[in-house]
């Protein structure tokens, strides 16, 4: 690793990531933008002090493509304080001041749905290592959570229009799909990982999309299951430290199983038996299946691993790890009791119906023996991911293709020879066809 | 910026424009006699530092100020690039010109006076036909918008930049859109007294700062050489100056402008210099792997003296640049013009897009064999140095008048 003027490019890399994603809570959001800008120039700076900077600089690229979405939603943002516009009409198009607060609400849920995966253009960076050498396979996990960070934050910026939140509902419930799909078809223990961090983190903003519980328990129900896989993947890097004696593998299943479930809980719940006609059996059932799938494969793959050390290292009964995942366990009942204190109450049954998809995954997952067809049904998770990324990636460089085709003609009136005349002439021509509508 | 100081500070920048341009030109020209040649721009900046202290100063200036531009390109004829440009800015102005002739003629057919402050008086009278005077006001008009360089008429910023001489193209362009808006200023004066033509001359304006805004944006991320890019940012300059004029100046006496036209000539005269320069050194098709070039690898400092400039034309935050961008669209929300807000956000992401994306080919990736042998040469690295010290100083100023 080579040394930068400002000191090893580690540190300075470290220090911007973690200057940002603290950024990319704070309540102004200009202050997110730039909190996501600094991840994007950590991620610049590591990589192109990387072993293959020709492969990590294009691989990272994109991470401006949020910052600059949050940026036009901050200018917005700023143009409508300094038109001191206090109106909240989203779908008057026609006023300006609402065509700018439909602007931002876009702008703030394309940089935190692109975070969080949750947008055709790159869904698969959590298969793939970050670009800082010491923390290859970590790196990646941070980038869900800051798109959760951004969307918890500016809740209201975005939650207030029903067409942004039902499209935002509809694209989580696809990520967590596919976040699950790919968890399940992976077989190394780390890529799993960030795969079941994403759907967790999908499933959080779900939780923010519907509004259903308090905002701090939602956070702190995010906390627990997002903290929980991100400690996990640490402790990879550090011997599989969380997967040593069946005493810490154990907890650390269970509070694992115990975070995510009580995640998904709510919104499976309001799903389910929302009152008044407003629950959704096709949105229970989208849901209620990767969280099954996720709950297997947490159940099924994080398992104690052998011991290899002849002579243990002395050292405390109780250790850091133990401490965190007992913490973290903790967490998901007090957000739970924070939300019923919040008015979110649910009978009996409903506990029930909640608690299904995750009983099921853990029957299904159960350690033992290879279940008959478990390599089958992992082949077509993984087809059926790729099928589905495939078609959209088509979609999306369709689309692109079509629009640099129909662009093809302005490009050539730019050339930089003398047909730029050609240009001055329209210029002249739509200023004279401005006339009469004007008049 | 208050508006004496942001005047005075006018005389100062265009005297650090023009040590970084006869930097430039020791540099590179070969000619034995060198300072004949940078005695041309002295005028320019004169007329400059006219147009921008007494914006009442005659439409002739308007007319000069393109004449001595061509002249001035025109003085190397075996330069083709350099030729091409004279020619299609004499071409463009030449008929931009002639096109608002006819127009404010028109005008004072129509009125029966050839003042422009009692037009509006008489056709406030209702004594006009309203097809004559919106087509001959839109006509007059015409000039200022293509002398400010905005889009659909960028592309001579662009080409200039990308044709002339490094040290000639950032004060001839500063100077040409100086003139733009001195033009736009001195043909709509007192227009408030004419409700109509006000409403009409607002809305003409506003369109044409909105689309120039949003194809200036388009325009940026099509483009690869840096010139052009370059050159594509000064034209969004030309947009926000008209945006600011269209959102809250117009109709005012042009002696009204001396305070924003001098905070904004001071900027765009040193940001250009920079910027103009930097992007001679940086490579125009980068893959992400590839090296940074020579500037970067040898004289780090310079570099990003360079790309200062280049951040502020863009409007990055901490850079004066910024607070231009901030000022047009403040302009733009307080006359409740949502859309060029709009515009303003699309074309400040855009070329804050482009900026960063020009640094970080500039830095490419870490290199660890030694830097090449042959260094820039210590007078361009000066002229880097000397506009980036300018712009440190407005925003220094700046943070002074305000504290």
């Amino acid at each position: 690793m080579a040394r930068a003027p400002l000191g090893d490019v580690r540190v300075l890399g470290a220090l911007l990531c973690a200057g940002g994603f603290a950024l990319a809570w704070a309540p102004r959001l200009w202050q997110s933008a730039l909190g996501l800008e600094c991840v994007a120039t950590a991620f610049w700076v590591w990589a192109r002090h990387s072993e293959r900077p020709g492969e990590q600089l294009p691989r990272w690229a994109w991470l401006r493509r949020p910052a600059s979405a949050l940026w036009l939603a901050a200018a917005c943002s700023i143009a409508l304080e300094l038109g001191g516009s206090r109106s909240s009409a989203l779908s008057s198009v026609s006023n300006p001041f609402g065509t700018l607060r439909w602007l931002q609400s876009v702008g703030l849920l394309w940089a935190a749905l692109e975070l969080l995966a949750a947008l055709p253009l790159v869904r698969s960076f959590a298969d793939l290592p970050g670009p800082l050498d010491l923390a290859r396979p970590w790196i990646p996990s941070a980038l869900p959570a800051a798109g959760f960070a951004v969307l918890w934050r500016h809740a209201d910026a975005w939650t207030s229009s029903p067409v942004m939140r039902e499209i935002a509902i509809a694209l989580l419930v696809v990520t967590a799909w596919l976040g699950s799909l790919r968890a399940f078809s992976r077989r190394p223990w780390e890529p799993t990982l960030r795969w079941l961090i994403v759907t967790d983190c999908a499933i959080a903003a779900l939780l923010v999309a519907l509004r259903l519980v308090h905002p701090l328990a939602s956070l702190l129900l995010w906390l627990a299951a997002w903290g929980g896989k991100a400690f996990l993947l640490a402790s990879e890097l550090s011997g599989r430290g969380s997967r040593r004696g069946p005493l810490l593998s154990r907890t650390w299943r269970i509070s694992s199983l115990v975070t995510s479930t009580a995640l998904a809980w709510p919104a499976l719940l309001t799903f389910a038996l929302a009152p008044g006609g407003g629950a959704r059996w096709t949105h229970f059932v989208a849901t209620a299946v990767p969280v099954a799938i996720a709950a297997s494969v947490t159940t099924r793959r994080l398992v104690e691993v052998p011991e290899r050390r002849q002579v243990m290292r002395p050292q405390s009964a109780v250790s850091l790890t133990h401490v965190t995942a007992i913490v973290l366990l903790a967490l998901a009942p007090l957000a739970l009791g924070i939300a019923w204190w919040g008015g979110f109450e649910a009978s009996l049954q409903a506990v029930a119906i909640g608690v299904v998809p995750t009983t099921l995954g853990v029957l299904l997952g159960r350690p033992g023996p290879e279940m008959p067809g478990l390599r089958r049904a992992r082949e077509t998770a993984r087809g059926l991911y790729r099928f589905f990324v495939d078609r959209e990636q088509w979609l999306v460089a369709l689309l692109w293709r079509t629009l640099r085709g129909l662009s093809a003609p302005l490009r050539d009136l730019h050339a930089g020879d003398a047909q730029e005349y050609l240009l001055f002439l329209i210029g002249v021509a739509v200023f004279a066809l401005l006339l009469p509508v004007l008049q | 910026m208050s508006g004496p100081i942001g005047a005075a500070l006018v005389p100062l920048a265009v005297l650090a424009a023009l040590a970084a341009a006869a930097l430039v030109l020791l540099e590179h020209d070969e000619r034995p006699t060198r300072f004949e040649t940078l005695l041309p721009l002295a005028p320019l900046a004169v007329l400059g530092g006219l147009l921008v202290f007494s914006p009442r100063a005659s439409a002739g200036v308007g007319v000069l100020t393109p004449a001595l531009v061509v002249a001035l390109l025109a003085r190397w004829r075996r330069d083709a690039l350099q030729t091409e440009c004279a020619l299609k800015l004499l071409w463009t102005s030449g008929v931009a010109v002639a096109i608002s002739w006819a127009g404010v003629q028109l005008l004072a057919l129509a009125t029966a006076t050839p003042v422009t402050g009692e037009r509006w008086t008489v056709l406030a009278l209702g004594l006009g036909s309203r097809l004559l005077w919106s087509d001959a006001l839109a006509l007059a008009l015409v000039a200022g918008v293509v002398l400010l360089g905005t889009a659909p008429f960028h592309f001579w910023v662009a080409d200039l930049f990308h044709g002339a001489r490094a040290w000639v193209a950032p004060m001839a362009v500063a100077t040409l859109q100086a003139a733009g808006l001195v033009w736009l200023a001195r043909e709509t004066a007192g227009i408030a007294a004419f409700e109509d033509g006000h409403r009409f001359a607002s809305d003409a304006l506003s369109i044409a700062a909105g689309t120039s805004l949003v194809a200036g944006a388009l325009t940026l991320l099509w483009q690869k050489r840096p010139e052009r890019r370059v050159g594509t940012l000064a034209s969004l300059q030309g947009a926000l100056a008209l945006t600011w004029f269209a959102s809250g100046s117009l109709g005012e006496e042009p002696a009204s402008l001396a305070p924003f036209l001098g905070t904004w000539s001071a900027h765009a005269v040193l940001a250009l210099s920079g910027a103009g320069l930097l992007a001679r050194h940086l490579p125009v098709t980068a893959r992400p792997s590839d090296p940074p070039p020579v500037l970067f690898r040898r004289h780090p400092v310079a570099g990003v003296s360079g790309l200062y400039a280049l951040a502020s034309l863009a409007g990055v935050p901490g850079t004066p640049g910024a607070f231009l961008w901030l000022e047009a669209g403040r302009e733009a929300a307080a006359a409740n013009h949502g859309w060029l807000v709009l515009g303003v956000a699309i074309a400040w992401l855009a070329a804050t897009g482009v900026a960063v994306q020009l640094a970080r080919e500039a830095f490419g990736v870490a290199v660890r064999t030694p830097p090449p042998a042959s260094a820039v040469p210590v007078r361009l690295r000066a002229a880097l140095g000397v506009s980036g010290a300018g712009l440190l100083a407005l925003v220094a100023a700046r943070v002074v008048l305000r504290g």
